[in-house]
């Protein structure tokens, strides 16, 4: 009761100061124009210091002052900035509990609002003062309401934003909402910045399909103020928008549905606030610091997925790549390779095909076995003696147990001409019938002879008895 | 001549007025210069290799005019490399010049020919039309030179692919047509299966002028290799993705298999249609997303008759800023089934690690990674008899099997058991980012009964002026130890300074000096200058 009479007071304060329509008499206005005409002739500055100086009407009462350590409420979503509980945050929050500065810019929010008294107390909708969002569709559409608005209940004048008046009520001055020491000294209070977010989001199309406001943001009506972190997560977008192709229905699932595009179709990543990388629980496709390593599970698994941000040419920058990548291959890598080639660190065959990539660098500088006689290093080998690393009896070091533990190595140097020269059948084929098979060869040397056997008569001739049994 | 027609075709295309076209357009050109030397393995520098890479993009996007999301849209892109080293030939003297490309020079045929070495190859990487979202989403399909990604490795093709999507949660994929392999008009063999060695052999012939293969009988031709495959995938769920991927390719025509000459000074070949791959692979991955993930993956190869590959990992999210996991990897070699590799004694190579990623706060975030890596063999070599041969009864010697004995072969079964070897490795890495700069760390190590490699980057980037401009260093310290070479051990420490200059929002130019040294091949200098333009996209 007492709050109806004080807002009746209030809106009837606001009236008395507000323009009624009526002109002035008639001679009023001629003594003003006429004493305005005299100050102005006895000195310029006189007429506007009598201006100036002649104190308004209502301000021989001060204004209200705030409650003793300022306005507590509508500072933070919860008061006292106490922890939000998950139940009232956007759902996906779990995953997510803070909005991406890449989508999100961050904001500077410089006013006080209570969304719970709005909403529990004034029974105000979301509509009632975000009705914007209702007919937006695109993310630069300004949702937020007018200050004017703010004046049908508080005793405050919006209607001219050069020259606000304040009330008399407490509600109607501006350090009731606005925040600082000097909000509305001068006239002026801190602006409030609210970035566009980085998406494609068209508000009317979710709201025209019933979805509700609490659906994205979360239960705002529990809440005092709002900030980014009530703005929509893209786990909660997953709740709906999880279909791609003729799967997606109406929540459209392709990245660009919701994410700005490039022309070729790819998201854009990079904005001024950083560069958009996916969330850690996307794909297990976070890009932290070791993702050069852990990446080829994303890749085999989804090459589409990657695609969305990457270009082809950033994959065939490394597994094409003509220029060493150093996240890959540290400095003087040159030196370095041969160890990390025998300790499959990384895997040369990611990247390279052996036989010619490596192959045609290791002829050239004498390494192959096969290079040709000029390029050959007179009195150097690579390999331990021959006596201990090739030809029988096979002691530690020899080099069956490396070929074994990680053929790949050798195929980077060797041809098949070198292998067969021991272990090609004797005779025609040429070697000295050391058998290189591996237990259970014969269980599998039939099926693999009708598919191909090229490799079978590498080493063996046409009518030996060990193709025979294969035949 | 490629590149110089498509400038002129990107040139006219962006000359066009912008409000006047329906299509979109991007001309990207990368052109990066490398100057370095190569030592061999005992120190003395023996190449100089000067190095140029161009490559052109092109990329036509929205041929169907505006995009509309959802509906269909067509695109045409293609990307042109030349890959020149003018280092090539440029060590030799006046007896063997030109004599790396050249069979015969005055030192005498072949004394330094590499076959299949070219100075200035240009290649194709990409070249394909488009099309998504055709019948209301159900059809997508390229057409050209194109790579395909999945659990069996990265790989290119010419022909045309096919995407069905459906309603279904699932979506199926067919392509078919011929490998990119290295020898062919514009391509290269990056993408062929290891194993074998094959080329153009153009200049080949049997005069003596002119080398012969039989004077290279590992060095293949090459041949068209038509290949398919099919895929079936997941569609929809983000909280689940699967891909079932099959492929195919074969061998076609002839292949010298014999090694050496017969008696007659023949050489053996193999003819006709065969299998080059023949592989099935499957990879999957779980997530929710407040708890954790599970990953993995398998390869099975039908000609090897075994599983090629498999990775898994398990990973779980303690808030935000942290996760753990767990990994494991293997991985056995196999090869083009032409090669003889396929059936030589491999083992596979296993890895396992345990993970943890951190980020204490926004800018800052740590991994690292730890574990074994575990190599096996076929035997002990410790205990390994020189009597097992003999024993079987087979061989002549030692080691030497009798082609002529008929007689099953069968080894010492306790000769065979497999024996392990086990290598440590750890991995950590970080990077602090703030708003006009970076600073990262990564240090790896790997110890083991094969030696160890062990060591650190530690690199800064900072961008000046809004990103105009940027400098950059990178430091790093490594050392490494083989057993079997214990004189090819050595600490290396190296440097790297780079500044970058981007004049205008189209063109970015890196340049970069590297310094390495360490005792086998004492002071090593390297430059490499990038130079990136683009034009509309």
């Amino acid at each position: 009761m007492m709050m109806n009479a004080s807002k009746r007071s209030s809106v009837s304060a606001r009236k008395t100061r507000r323009p009624s329509g009526r002109p002035l008499p008639g001679w009023l206005a001629f003594v003003a124009c006429l004493s305005a005409l005299v100050l102005g002739l006895v000195g310029p500055d006189a007429s506007a210091q009598a201006a100036d100086d002649a104190p308004p009407a209502e301000s021989a009462a001060p204004p209200p002052a705030p409650p003793p350590g300022g306005y507590k409420s509508g500072l933070y979503p919860m008061p006292n900035d106490a922890e939000t509980p998950l139940a009232f945050m956007p759902p996906g929050s779990a995953a997510t509990p803070v909005p991406s500065e890449e989508i999100y810019p961050p904001q500077t929010i410089t006013i006080r609002f209570n969304h719970k008294k709005h909403t529990k107390d004034l029974k105000q909708t979301c509509k009632s003062c975000h009705a914007a969002a209702f007919t937006s569709d695109k993310v630069a559409d300004r949702l937020m309401p007018k200050a004017e608005q703010c004046d049908a209940c508080h005793d405050v004048d919006h209607s001219d934003l050069h020259d606000v008046k304040a009330g008399t009520d407490a509600n109607g001055q501006c350090v009731f909402c606005h925040i600082g020491d000097k909000a509305g000294e001068k006239g002026s209070v801190a602006p409030m910045v609210l970035p566009n977010a980085n998406l494609v989001f068209t508000h009317k199309k979710h709201l025209d399909r019933n979805i509700q406001c609490g659906q994205c943001h979360g239960q705002v009506g529990e809440l005092e103020l709002a900030t980014r972190d009530q703005l929509p997560r893209m786990a909660g977008c997953f709740s709906c928008h999880n279909m791609s192709g003729a799967a997606q229905g109406q929540a459209k699932g392709a990245c660009t549905t919701c994410h700005t595009a490039r022309n070729d179709g790819r998201m854009i990543t990079s904005f001024t606030t950083g560069n958009l990388v996916p969330p850690q629980w996307m794909h297990n496709a976070a890009h932290t610091p070791d993702f050069i390593e852990r990446h080829k599970s994303v890749a085999a698994n989804d090459s589409a997925f990657c695609g969305s941000c990457h270009t082809t040419n950033e994959c065939t920058d490394c597994h094409d790549g003509r220029v060493r990548p150093r996240k890959v291959h540290p400095n003087d890598w040159l030196s370095i390779h041969a160890q990390s080639a025998r300790q499959d660190n990384p895997r040369c065959a990611s990247c390279h095909q052996a036989q010619t990539f490596c192959g045609d660098c290791h002829r050239r500088v004498g390494v192959a076995r096969d290079t040709g006689s000029g390029n050959r290093l007179t009195g150097r080998r690579f390999h331990p003696p021959a006596a201990e690393f090739t030809t029988a009896p096979r002691g530690p070091n020899h080099h069956a147990w490396e070929a074994m533990r990680n053929l790949n190595a050798c195929v980077s140097c060797h041809t098949e001409r070198d292998c067969a020269t021991c272990h090609a059948t004797k005779g025609l084929s040429g070697g000295h019938g050391v058998n290189p098979h591996p237990i259970g060869f014969r269980d599998k040397c039939g099926a693999a002879f009708a598919r191909n056997p090229r490799p079978c008569l590498v080493c063996h001739q046409s009518n030996d008895p060990f193709v025979r049994a294969c035949q | 001549m490629v590149a110089s027609g498509l400038a002129a075709l990107a040139t006219a295309i962006t000359a066009h007025p912008r409000d006047a076209r329906a299509l979109d357009f991007e001309v990207q050109s990368d052109t990066a210069a490398q100057a370095y030397q190569v030592a061999s393995p005992w120190g003395d520098t023996i190449l100089d290799r000067r190095r140029l890479m161009q490559t052109l993009s092109l990329g036509v996007y929205n041929l169907q005019g505006d995009h509309v999301p959802g509906r269909a849209d067509f695109a045409v892109v293609l990307r042109v490399r030349l890959d020149a080293d003018f280092g090539i030939n440029g060590h030799l003297g006046d007896a063997d010049r030109g004599g790396e490309t050249s069979y015969l020079t005055e030192a005498g045929p072949g004394v330094r020919f590499v076959p299949g070495l070219q100075q200035a190859p240009v290649d194709l990487m990409y070249a394909y039309v488009e099309g998504r979202n055709l019948l209301n989403g159900w059809l997508g399909f390229r057409a050209g030179r194109q790579y395909v990604v999945d659990s069996l490795g990265w790989w290119s093709f010419d022909g045309a692919l096919a995407r069905v999507t459906t309603p279904y949660f699932v979506q199926a994929e067919l392509y078919g047509g011929l490998e990119q392999r290295g020898g062919l008009p514009l391509s290269t063999s990056r993408y062929e299966r290891p194993g074998v060695w094959r080329g153009n052999h153009a200049g080949f012939g049997t005069a003596g002028d002119q080398p012969s293969v039989t004077d290279f009988p590992s060095y293949q031709y090459t041949q068209p290799a038509p290949a398919f495959g099919v895929s079936l995938e997941s569609n929809g769920p983000s909280w689940i993705h699967g891909r079932l991927s099959y492929r195919r390719v074969y061998n076609t025509g002839t292949s010298v298999t014999q090694q050496f000459p017969d008696p007659t000074g023949g050489y053996r070949t193999a003819k006709g249609l065969r299998v080059s791959q023949d592989r099935l692979g499957y990879a999957l991955d779980l997530n929710k997303s407040d708890l954790g993930a599970i990953k993995g993956g398998v390869t099975y190869d039908f000609y090897n008759q075994i599983v090629g590959s498999y990775y898994g990992g398990v990973e779980a999210y303690l808030g935000k800023r942290a996760t753990v996991g767990a990994d494991i990897d293997y991985f056995v070699p196999t090869f083009d089934a032409d090669s003889i590799f396929n059936w030589f004694t491999k083992s596979p190579i296993t890895t396992a690690t345990a993970r943890v990623w951190v980020a204490p706060t926004q800018r800052l975030d740590l991994s690292a990674y730890g574990g074994v890596r575990i190599w096996m063999a076929d035997g002990d070599p410790e205990t390994f008899g020189t009597e097992q041969c003999r024993a079987s009864g087979l061989c002549s010697g030692d080691q030497e099997i009798d082609p002529s004995n008929s007689k099953t072969f069968t080894r010492d079964p306790d000769n065979r058991e497999i024996s392990t070897t086990i290598d440590a490795l750890a991995n950590v890495s970080g990077r602090y980012r703030f708003g006009t700069g970076e600073v990262g760390l990564r240090g790896m190590m790997q110890a083991g009964a094969r030696g160890h490699t062990g060591g650190a980057d530690l690199s800064g980037e900072k961008r000046f002026d809004g990103g105009r401009y940027r400098v950059g260093g990178r430091v790093s310290v490594y050392d490494w130890n083989d057993p079997l070479r214990p004189d090819r051990g050595a600490t290396s420490f190296g440097y790297v300074l780079g500044a970058g200059v981007r004049p205008v929002q189209q063109a970015d130019l890196r340049i970069e000096w590297e310094h390495d040294m360490n005792r086998l091949v004492g002071q090593r200098f390297r430059i490499v200058a990038l130079l990136n333009l683009r034009l509309g996209g």
